[in-house]
């Protein structure tokens, strides 16, 4: 099929997708919680790919890039959009604190045993094996709020469990983004291994004062008057223009436009204007990024990729069970953090297949078909347990908070 | 601040091009780069041009020249022929505007002056490019030692293309200078008009060109039929999907923007696919949607909140499309052309006028809204050089370094045409879409 129609039908999905999504009732069931969340999109996508249908080839994927990028940068903007200081600093610090610790304590805990297990499993060079298992251990320490906000909207009483789950896992993808970015930085492809640290901190350098600097002009461009269109056109063209960059240059358009997205929000007083716009166009862009992670998803499900995915899931969990207690106990917080707190930190979302798929395409190897695999499955199955995880820890411990 | 941004985006587009950087970068991952940056580079130089005066418009084609393969090369042929994915899309989205901006009752009104001007016009053009080809080609030794026949047809596709308007680009103007009005109608409604008759004369041009250069070949009379049948369809299309777009205002509403993106996409990818006209198709379905339903105004809203980028885009890498090389090697020539193209235009539009009974004011200032050349023209000359090789390339490169200069200093001329006419800035800023300026942005 013609990249052009592919595009055109990925614009009809997209259309009915937002509307069942927003028309649809909403029952606690992990089944319609899932649909909500977006993700069978991607199982759509994957019929519709190269082991499906054949619509979305690889060729027309390639033509379909710039989608891509858009739908990335997007996400990646809308994201850090919402990293307001302003609202940040009502929360107390050592929830900061127990964020980046939890991140770290999960990130470790997942990607030592995985790197071992790679190098047993797999016979790429190792410094790929170890690439590939870190990745997977920054993915175990994001988090996504999609699903704790649609819980929590049965929940029958909300306490400090609740508003501290809530900025975990709104704030938790940020240490994995920038964690993702200093890997890709110091692992850039397709230059690995000759002069990391040089070319390292060139591509980090490059990373954070492009869309530093374009989130300055972007915010001096809207500081007057403008209307809607003008504002769109800005934004459209810094979210191309930083996230193609990424593209260009291998970095991650997640993050560059993490930090656009960041660097203007805490810099406008626009955010009035420029939500309904980021949100008008999120879950039609969102539905058409599922679909093309799907069908860019190379599926092949073998007993290695289904046990990384169980040890992903085993490890993530663990890392979320232990760490919170512990941590919550060496930040001496007013209440205690039981075993089941962790338990509701188990969704990835959108921005867990955002970040999956960056590494795809930013690492054009086999060994990240294995990735991508894994890493979906994971999320997947994470969406899926997360709604009952969420009821089972965030519901009772409310009822004490 | 919108230069210091322009040399601040210029000179980032500078690095990020730089040999320094290249061997890190990923030169197959560049469209979107590419795209990012002409959005906003487009949008900046437009804003300039408007702060002097000029339409946004002829900044967006600037832009798209400066930063194009023939100049700076920001942007790469690959990379355009990339971004063409977003022409159809902007096509229709500009043909369902011009239909939802053509009004019924007023059209009515200005039928006698809207053909007596088409016709005219159409006349005086080829007619006198016919006179043209024939008396100043062999000065300038362009097809060689050919035959009276060759410089015929030659002069014939020559004035036939010549008679062509550009409705997306006055559209564009139009909807910038929110102008209404009766000269406004009398502009759109030619150009669009001119468009579809362009269509058929082309063919009977072809198939007569056809005839005279090549020995032993019969006028045929055959391509009557197939462009009747096209036409036909392509109405029928158009009215089913102006009600489509009429029960869907009525009975769905929401994800408007998205609808009527898909809409446009679909229903140019697939009419030109099978040989339809996309462009009548969508303006069909804008004047159904305007004229008879009272939903007009909410497709000109939604319309205008998703046009604006897709606009820039569109004439950004229109201007980069334009092939410099050949206007750099028949300058001289096709100069000559555009000037006697106006000409010709003033001669069309004054006799026309004067037929049907408008004032002095349209008499004389009129042609200039019927300057600018774009798509269907292009489609033309490249049907041409395909048709005729040997001189059909000779002829493809006038023609597109003609639509060069007509497509610059076309949408200039409009514009002060309907500044002068008082009707611009005449449509009340709600009806407007969002390329206007507003009091303080204007420097």
């Amino acid at each position: 099929m013609h990249a052009i129609y592919a595009f055109g039908l990925l614009i009809l999905l997209a259309f009915l997708g937002s509307r069942l999504i927003r028309k649809g009732k909403r029952t606690f069931s992990p089944l319609t919680l899932i649909f909500h969340s977006g993700l069978v999109y991607i199982l759509l996508g994957l019929y519709l790919g190269r082991r499906g249908l054949g619509v979305l080839s690889p060729q027309v994927l390639q033509g379909l890039y710039p989608v891509f990028s858009l739908g990335l940068g997007w996400v990646g903007f809308l994201f850090g959009f919402q990293l307001e200081y302003r609202y940040l600093k009502r929360f107390p610090r050592r929830y900061v604190w127990l964020s980046l610790s939890l991140f770290l304590t999960v990130t470790i805990l997942t990607a030592a045993p995985l790197v071992w297990v790679f190098e047993q499993w797999f016979d790429d060079p190792r410094f790929f094996l170890h690439g590939m298992a870190g990745a997977l251990g920054l993915l175990a320490g994001i988090h996504s709020p999609t699903l704790l906000n649609l819980v929590s909207s049965w929940m029958p009483k909300r306490g400090n469990y609740h508003y501290l789950a809530r900025f975990l896992v709104s704030v938790g993808g940020f240490w994995g983004v920038v964690g993702m970015a200093l890997l890709a930085s110091f692992w850039h492809f397709p230059v690995i291994g000759q002069g990391i640290l040089t070319k390292g901190f060139i591509m980090l350098g490059m990373s954070t004062l492009l869309p530093l600097l374009l989130g300055i002009l972007f915010h001096h461009l809207t500081a007057k008057r403008v209307s809607e269109s003008e504002l769109l056109v800005y934004l459209l063209g810094m979210v191309f223009f930083v996230s193609g960059a990424g593209f260009y240059f291998n970095l991650l358009p997640l993050y560059v436009c993490m930090i656009l997205g960041i660097v203007y929000s805490n810099l406008t007083r626009r955010h009035e204007r420029i939500y309904p716009i980021l949100l008008a166009a999120e879950k039609p862009l969102y539905i058409v990024l599922l679909i093309l992670v799907g069908a860019l998803w190379e599926f092949d499900l073998d007993l290695r990729i289904a046990l990384l995915v169980l040890l992903l899931l085993g490890l993530r969990l663990a890392g979320h069970v232990f760490g919170a207690p512990f941590w919550g106990r060496l930040l001496k917080f007013p209440f205690r953090l039981p075993l089941a707190f962790g338990v509701s930190l188990m969704s990835a979302g959108g921005l867990g297949v955002a970040f999956a798929v960056s590494i795809k395409i930013a690492y054009p190897m086999a060994l990240t078909d294995t990735f991508l695999s894994v890493a979906l499955l994971g999320i997947i199955l994470g969406e899926i347990i997360s709604p009952w995880a969420i009821k089972v820890s965030l519901y009772r411990l409310g009822s004490r908070a | 601040m919108t230069l210091v941004a322009l040399i601040l985006i210029f000179a980032l587009m500078l690095l990020l091009r730089s040999p320094w950087l290249l061997p890190m970068a990923n030169p197959q991952q560049s469209t979107s780069v590419a795209l990012g940056f002409i959005l906003i580079f487009a949008f900046l130089v437009g804003k300039r041009t408007a702060a002097v005066k000029l339409p946004q418009l002829t900044g967006f084609i600037l832009a798209g020249i400066i930063c194009g393969p023939f100049v700076l090369k920001f942007i790469s042929a690959s990379e355009v022929e990339n971004l063409q994915l977003l022409d159809g899309l902007a096509l229709s989205l500009i043909a369902l505007t011009a239909g939802g901006e053509m009004h019924l009752e007023r059209l009515k009104h200005r039928f006698r002056a809207l053909s007596a001007v088409v016709i005219f016009q159409t006349l005086c053009v080829i007619l006198g490019f016919l006179g043209f080809g024939l008396l100043v080609l062999p000065w300038f030794g362009w097809l060689g030692p050919s035959g009276f026949s060759q410089l015929l047809a030659f002069s014939l596709l020559l004035g036939t293309l010549a008679t062509a308007t550009s409705p997306s680009t006055t559209i564009a103007v139009i909807t910038e200078t929110r102008s209404e009005g009766k000269y406004t109608d009398l502009v759109l409604s030619g150009a669009v008009v001119k468009d579809f008759a362009v269509i058929g004369i082309f063919a009977f041009s072809l198939s007569f060109a056809d005839a005279l250069v090549t020995p032993g070949q019969g006028f045929s009379i055959g391509f009557l039929g197939v462009i009747l049948q096209e036409v036909g369809i392509s109405l029928a299309l158009g009215v089913a999907i102006g009600v489509l777009i009429i029960l869907y205002l009525r009975y769905v509403k929401g994800e408007l923007s998205v609808f009527i993106l898909g809409v446009a996409f679909f229903t140019y990818e697939i009419s030109h696919s099978y040989g339809y006209h996309p462009l009548l198709i969508c303006l069909l379905a804008g004047f159904i949607v305007q004229n008879y339903s009272a939903q007009g105004d909410r497709l000109i809203q939604a319309l205008e909140k998703v046009a604006t980028p897709v606009y820039v885009v569109f004439f950004a890498i229109s201007g980069a499309s334009l092939d410099l090389r050949a206007l750099r090697q028949g300058w001289i020539l096709a100069l000559l052309c555009f000037a006697w193209r106006g000409v010709l235009t003033f001669a069309g539009t004054y006799f026309g006028a004067r037929v049907s009974g408008e004032d002095v004011r349209f008499r004389r200032a009129g042609w200039s809204g019927y300057i600018a050349q774009a798509g269907v023209t292009l489609g033309m000359a490249i049907v041409v050089g395909e048709t005729f090789p040997g001189w059909g390339e000779e002829f493809k490169a006038l023609v597109l370094a003609v639509i060069a200069l007509n497509q610059v200093i076309g949408p200039i001329l409009l514009q002060k045409f309907l500044i002068k006419s008082g009707e611009a800035g005449r449509r009340v800023p709600e009806r407007s879409w969002a390329m206007k300026r507003l009091p303080d942005e204007s420097t």
